[in-house]
């Protein structure tokens, strides 16, 4: 599962990223959020929505919407600070470096341009080759994400195509410049099941072949099951949980991650009479709310005097990290 | 690489032609029964003129101009001769009417064109940046401006632009289209009209200028906060790019459709501007020849008037069909 020796540098290193609101100190998007990705490594961020996901894909990107400010931490790529606040400087790295996907094909390509020339101004922007050799690799590329007939295909408009088909697009289009990171946000939250399915098998066929590394956003903790290597959880713009897939899903330690799975439907549980789906209790705090301490105490279940007074810092046993005072015991065997 | 090429849609521009020359007939006969609304002819106008209302003068002209025939006979004459591209002739004017109309027609279109290529590149252009700096200050400045032009009255400005550029400053001519006296010939000539046709084709062009800017900056704004837009941005292409080949393709689609039912406002507009800057052209001519009660010189103005809109439509579907793959026509 872990193609990278553990001495290997992280192709992608983002270390106490803090965003939140121009003009607005007390609207803290996200509060603290650390990660590594290695090559060829997929690493699921899960959580639920508003908890600061897409914010920080966006951030890597230096796609922050214009009302939004990076207010401290760092993001390194291969070693070497990426300039994430300027937008020039950080069109280089788009798409050449860290390409991305996002969550909703149909709406994800200019409606008035054949999707081969989408796919086109990808290469053309980063690379100085001939036209020519470029339109030969958008084909290339059209039949490597399994598209039918690509040389008809990359000449057809974007309304002609299904969501499946448009999606298969958008991933042709981010892996155009073979770049080392991939951000996939939802890539298969629009589609349908069956067709959720093989995408993932797309992307994870693609990273055998390329080696690139895939931070994979999503709320589908199913799809993270199968698909991830690693999982970061996140909650209210911090990191709660971060481990190996098995260890994570196995033996949960903070109190959010066992109930985002406890949420889950599992056919296994239910057989071994697990009892029903439980729901978290309340909602996700406001971004703006100062409370002091751990921002899940207010629904957790385990919560004591010392989470609601200072804010638990990260825990690590082995690979395995958690935030939280009073974790949910390691129940092995 | 090689794109699919579309089929001409030959079956629509049949239907398409049928419909412009029904509608071209139409125009042109309940033009014609308005017209035969207002009072007084063009024999009462001449003989007026000549200083004589000598009933048996005017009677004489009439039978001379075929006023005295029915009204239908009058309808069916006129429908024959529009049939046979004939538009008869003026007897206010002493001229063939095509004559008369084609002498004009070459001054109005370029002033149409100028006016019409500065409020839509201008439109364009302002627009554009507008929308790229929403809310800060080129974008203030632009809609403030493009909110003054769009306030006031076309007319005025014509002649507050005589009295600032052609009175005060003595930048331009105050009227006219070239400056006769100076047989200017060749390169001369160009300069010359071109220095003459500055302030109307900008007094023309102001007003849909301010309307187009705004259509351009609200529809530029809109397509800018679509997904799609995010995604090329990921691709790692430049704004301006992003603004011109992505945004305002999308956004200019609008635009497109208001400047087709714009042609006719312009050729409207022309009346007012060749007026007040005396341009020689179809607007005057249609001007003079309301005042002379030259209705059939009118009514051909009028249907030739009527036929240039329906065409410039025509050109705009078309051109929307280009400009957006996902319209088909049918």
């Amino acid at each position: 599962m872990i193609p990278h020796p553990p001495s290997a540098a992280p192709v992608l290193e983002v270390d106490d990223l803090q965003i939140g609101v121009r003009k607005r100190p007390a609207m803290q998007i996200l509060r603290s959020v650390s990660f590594k990705i290695h090559a060829g490594e997929t690493l699921a961020i899960v959580g639920e929505s508003g908890c600061g996901k897409s914010m920080t894909s966006l951030a890597i990107m230096g796609l922050l919407p214009d009302a939004v400010e990076r207010r401290g931490g760092s993001v390194r790529f291969k070693g070497a600070e990426l300039p994430i606040t300027d937008n020039r400087a950080m069109r280089k790295v788009r798409a050449a470096q860290i390409g991305m996907v996002f969550q909703e094909p149909m709406a994800a390509l200019d409606p008035l341009y054949p999707v081969g020339k989408q796919v086109l101004e990808v290469i053309e922007e980063h690379e100085d080759i001939p036209r020519a050799k470029a339109w030969a690799r958008v084909i290339d590329l059209l039949a490597r994400v399994d598209l039918p007939n690509p040389e008809v295909l990359a000449w057809s408009y974007p309304h002609k195509l299904s969501g499946g088909q448009l999606q298969r697009v958008v991933i042709a289009m981010a892996l155009a410049c073979n770049p080392e990171v991939l951000i996939a946000d939802e890539p298969t939250t629009a589609l349908d099941v069956t067709v959720q399915a093989q995408i993932m098998r797309l992307l994870k066929r693609l990273q055998r072949d390329t080696g690139v590394a895939i931070v994979l956003i999503t709320h589908n903790l199913g799809l993270v099951a199968h698909t991830a290597d690693r999982v970061m959880v996140m909650y209210a713009g911090y990191k709660a949980e971060e481990g190996q897939t098995r260890d994570l899903f196995l033996a949960p330690r903070h109190p959010y991650t066992q109930g985002l799975l406890d949420a889950t439907p599992n056919p296994d549980r239910l057989a071994a009479g697990g009892g029903v789906l439980r729901e978290i209790p309340g909602t996700v705090p406001s971004i703006s709310d100062p409370m002091p301490g751990c921002r899940f105490a207010p629904r957790c279940p385990r919560a004591q005097e010392v989470c609601r007074a200072s804010v638990p810092g990260p825990v690590f046993e082995g690979s395995h990290g958690y935030a939280c005072f009073n974790p949910v015991p390691a129940a092995r065997g | 690489m090689k794109p699919i090429r579309r089929r001409v849609p030959w079956a629509f521009l049949a239907r398409r032609v049928l419909y412009g020359v029904l509608a071209i007939l139409a125009i042109a006969v309940i033009n014609f029964f308005l017209l035969q609304l207002a009072p007084g002819d063009a024999a009462e106008a001449l003989a007026g003129q000549a200083g004589t209302a000598d009933p048996q003068y005017i009677a004489q002209l009439r039978a001379q101009f075929g006023l005295d025939q029915p009204l239908w006979h009058q309808l069916w004459a006129f429908i024959v001769r529009l049939a046979t591209l004939d538009l008869g002739y003026s007897y206010v004017f002493n001229e063939q009417v095509s004559v008369l109309i084609f002498q004009r027609m070459p001054a109005t279109l370029m002033l149409m064109g100028t006016a019409l290529t500065i409020a839509v590149a201008g439109g364009i252009v302002l627009g554009v940046t507008a929308a790229r700096f929403a809310n800060r200050w080129p974008d203030r400045l632009i809609s403030l401006g493009a909110l003054l032009l769009y306030g006031t009255p076309p007319y005025w400005i014509g002649l507050m632009m005589i009295l600032v550029f052609a009175v005060m400053l003595g930048w331009t001519p105050t009227s006219g289209m070239e400056n006769v006296l100076a047989f200017n010939t060749g390169w001369d000539r160009v300069v010359d009209i071109a220095h003459h046709l500055i302030l109307p084709a900008a007094a023309q062009s102001i007003f849909y200028l301010a309307i187009y800017i705004r259509l351009v900056r609200a529809g530029m704004l809109e397509i800018l906060s679509l997904d799609f837009i995010r995604v090329a941005r990921a691709k790692g292409i430049s704004e301006r790019r992003l603004s011109y080949r992505h945004a305002l393709r999308n956004a200019v689609l609008p635009l497109v459709t208001i400047v087709g039912t714009n042609v006719g406002n312009f050729l409207g507009g022309a009346v007012l501007t060749e007026t007040v800057f005396s341009w020689p052209g179809v607007g005057r001519l249609m001007f003079d020849a309301m005042f002379q009660r030259d209705l059939n010189l009118l009514l051909s103005i009028l249907v030739l008037s009527s036929t240039f809109v329906i065409i410039a439509n025509l050109v705009v579907d078309l051109l929307y069909a280009i400009i957006n793959p996902t319209v088909e026509l049918k």
